[in-house]
């Protein structure tokens, strides 16, 4: 069971506050994500949840009880941190087994739980090695295995996957939702990364400024952003934006419009520019667009590979059904 | 085979300095150490002066060996050595750890506290013996004075006055004499030295992972468990230093055995080999390549116990 409550939340370090009143309900079993830009919050309202800072005001509800005040050790909680958190002068063995030994537990369990976790996670090979004798991922995957054996009401991640080069990151990706697959607990994910996100999480829970911009599973918030920059943050490449007089055209102070969602014709466009740079990525081919009169770069993208290139004049048209229109507050105009 | 000729050529001013340094004394010690060799002998005028003629094997070693006063040395030195040792560790780590988490007023705390690592050691051995220690008019004797007037007039008080009169009178412990010497030795250069061992494993604390405590107190570790398990285990080297570095300085202690009890008292092997060399350089010789195999055995037996214990 892992059914997380946030009640009017808050955070201050001394004068400045971190987050404002936040309430936020993770149900048992959920993948949820924070996502926001560096700064917003994300790691600070991980470690309120974890019991590593205490609140300002508000509550904290874990199935029900309030442990607002309860110490981080009694909250049921794993963590997995940005940096790993090994103990560097124990081998992975005793690194995995430090919370069960901490627990009190018999050495025979201890020893059953931690050949499980380890053949789950792939570490048999490694279990007498010390962490400064393994790779990036390995190290990755003992503190994931530290947080398992522990069998807590949900795992908080922060950043776990950051210091991973981008092939690996992939990889543990999968491995960490597989994960979430078979245990079925709570999970609460940190990353500034949007396709760690979208391809992880059944809730997202996109900050600024500590403050919830919108919460909702990947495809809501890629269909209906609640506003501006959850629009601009979620979706890669990012959306276009179109502003002024060329949205009032368009029926609202702002409109948006995302790059898959423009296609490229032959001629007799409704919109034109001149290309400025193309990726030609072989499955898909991205355009940076100027002189459309509609933003400064409009990026689009599109299927396959087009044979247009630097200076070439471009024929596009919107569909108008995808566009989202914004009014002047940012928010989404139904 | 060329290309390094250069290198080696480059080196050898540093090699033949080193040579120089440690070989000449150490060489010139074991020659010594197998000859007759005294400063002053009148029925046999030709052992003062250093002569190969004058060998005498390992008859120098042997008179040591038979000598008491060599045991009792080795005895003190040791005695001495270890317990600097364990208490400069074990009250640096304490200091460390407490002072490491900030309060009002910690940058002028530390200074304080390393403070004593720059009093001579002759001064602390005078300021010691004298100011503190001393029974009659050091701190000591006028605590114990103190203590001892206070009794006394609670004994006539009402009600408790039959408790104090169960009271003994205390007496100042006089720290020059053959006994108690060596406390007072371990006690000035304990207080001399910890704020080495402080401003070593303050450092050390300082490059300690923050992460891993918090990793440590989710995984339901105490302060103790996170002491014993994180931060002990971190402090290994350092550990290994001080007690390395300490263990070479404190073998060779003089000035405060000097100061303490001008010979009275506990002496250790450097004290020993000082009263030796007045007269039988041979026999002094013989006690200095003693000591040489002694500070080994005590680097590596400590070295080998600290790797142990630490590193789990
Ligand atoms: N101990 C602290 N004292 C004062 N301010 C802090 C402290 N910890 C965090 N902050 C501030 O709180 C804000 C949020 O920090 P937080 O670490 O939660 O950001 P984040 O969203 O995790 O960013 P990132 O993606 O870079 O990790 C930042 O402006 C930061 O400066
Ligand atoms: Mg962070």
């Amino acid at each position: 069971m892992g059914r997380i409550v946030l009640e009017n939340v808050t955070k201050s370090f001394g004068e400045t506050e971190v987050i404002p009143p936040l309430n936020l309900t993770i149900e048992d079993g959920e993948f949820a994500v924070f996502v926001g830009p560096s700064g917003c919050g994300k790691s600070t309202l991980l470690r309120l949840i974890a019991g590593l800072e205490d609140c300002t005001s508000g509550a904290i509800k874990i199935d029900g009880n309030d442990v607002t005040k309860v110490p981080p050790s009694k909250r049921g909680l794993a963590m997995v941190f940005q940096s790993y958190a090994l103990y560097p002068h124990m081998t992975v063995r005793k690194n995995i087994a430090f919370p069960l030994r901490m627990a009190g537990m018999d050495q025979s369990d201890i020893d059953a739980r931690v050949d499980q976790a380890a053949k789950v996670l792939n570490l048999d090979a490694y279990l007498d090695r010390k962490p400064g004798q393994l790779s990036g991922g390995q190290r990755q995957r003992v503190a994931i295995g530290r947080a398992i054996v522990r069998e807590p009401a949900a795992f908080l991640f922060d950043e776990p996957l950051s210091n991973l080069d981008a092939a690996l990151r992939v990889g543990m990706r999968m491995e960490i939702s597989e994960l979430h697959n078979k245990l079925e607990t709570t999970m609460i994910y940190v990353t500034h990364d949007q396709v760690e996100a979208m391809t992880m999480a059944n809730k997202i829970v996109v900050l600024q400024a500590g403050v919830i911009e919108q919460v909702g599973s990947p495809l809501e918030l890629y269909r209906t952003p609640r506003n501006k920059f959850v629009a601009g943050f979620i979706g890669s490449p990012k959306m276009n934006f179109i502003e002024g007089d060329a949205a009032q055209k368009l029926g609202a102070h702002s409109v948006g419009i995302r790059p898959e969602h423009i296609d490229v014709v032959e001629a007799n466009g409704q919109w034109q520019g001149t290309v400025g740079v193309a990726e030609h990525l072989g499955s898909d081919t991205f355009f940076h667009i100027h002189n459309t009169g509609l933003a400064e770069t409009l990026t689009v993208r599109a299927i396959g590979d087009i044979s247009l290139t630097h200076g070439d004049t471009i024929h596009l048209n919107p569909r108008a059904d995808e566009m989202h229109r914004f009014g002047a507050d940012g928010l989404r105009i139904a | 085979m060329a290309n390094r000729t250069i290198p080696r050529l480059l080196q050898t001013p540093a090699v033949l300095l080193l040579l120089f340094w440690m070989l000449v004394p150490l060489s010139m010690t074991l020659f010594f150490s197998f000859i007759r060799y005294v400063l002053n002998n009148l029925r046999r005028p030709e052992w003062t002066s250093p002569s190969i003629d004058n060998w005498r094997g390992f008859g120098n070693y042997e008179y040591v060996w038979n000598q008491d006063a060599f045991w009792l040395a080795i005895q003190n030195s040791l005695l001495i050595v270890c317990s600097i040792l364990f208490l400069t560790v074990a009250l640096g780590i304490a200091v460390a750890v407490l002072i490491n988490r900030s309060f009002p007023g910690r940058g002028m705390v530390r200074v304080l506290l390393i403070s004593p690592f720059f009093v001579m050691p002759a001064v602390n051995a005078v300021l010691w013996i004298n100011m503190l220690l001393d029974p009659v008019l050091g701190l000591q004797g006028i605590a114990v004075d103190a203590i001892n007037t206070t009794i006394a007039g609670l004994k006539d008080a009402p009600l408790v006055g039959w408790f104090f009169s169960l009271w003994p009178q205390f007496e100042p412990i006089s720290f020059r004499a053959t006994q108690t010497s060596a406390y007072a030795v371990i006690m000035m250069v304990t207080w001399q030295w910890t704020p080495f061992a402080i401003l070593i494993f303050m450092t050390s604390l300082q490059s300690e992972d923050q992460q891993q405590k918090e990793a440590a107190v989710l995984d339901g570790a105490g302060a103790w468990s996170q002491f014993r398990f994180l931060t002990l285990p971190h402090l290994g080297r350092p550990i290994a230093i001080v007690v390395m570095i300490q263990a070479i300085f404190h073998l060779s202690l003089y000035a405060e055995i000097e100061i303490v009890s001008r010979g009275n008292g506990n002496k250790n092997l450097p004290y020993y080999i000082g009263e030796l060399v007045n007269n039988n350089i041979g026999a002094a010789s013989a006690t200095g390549i003693f000591a040489v195999i002694l500070a080994n055995i005590v680097a590596i037996f400590l070295l080998r116990m600290i790797g142990k214990t630490l590193m789990e």
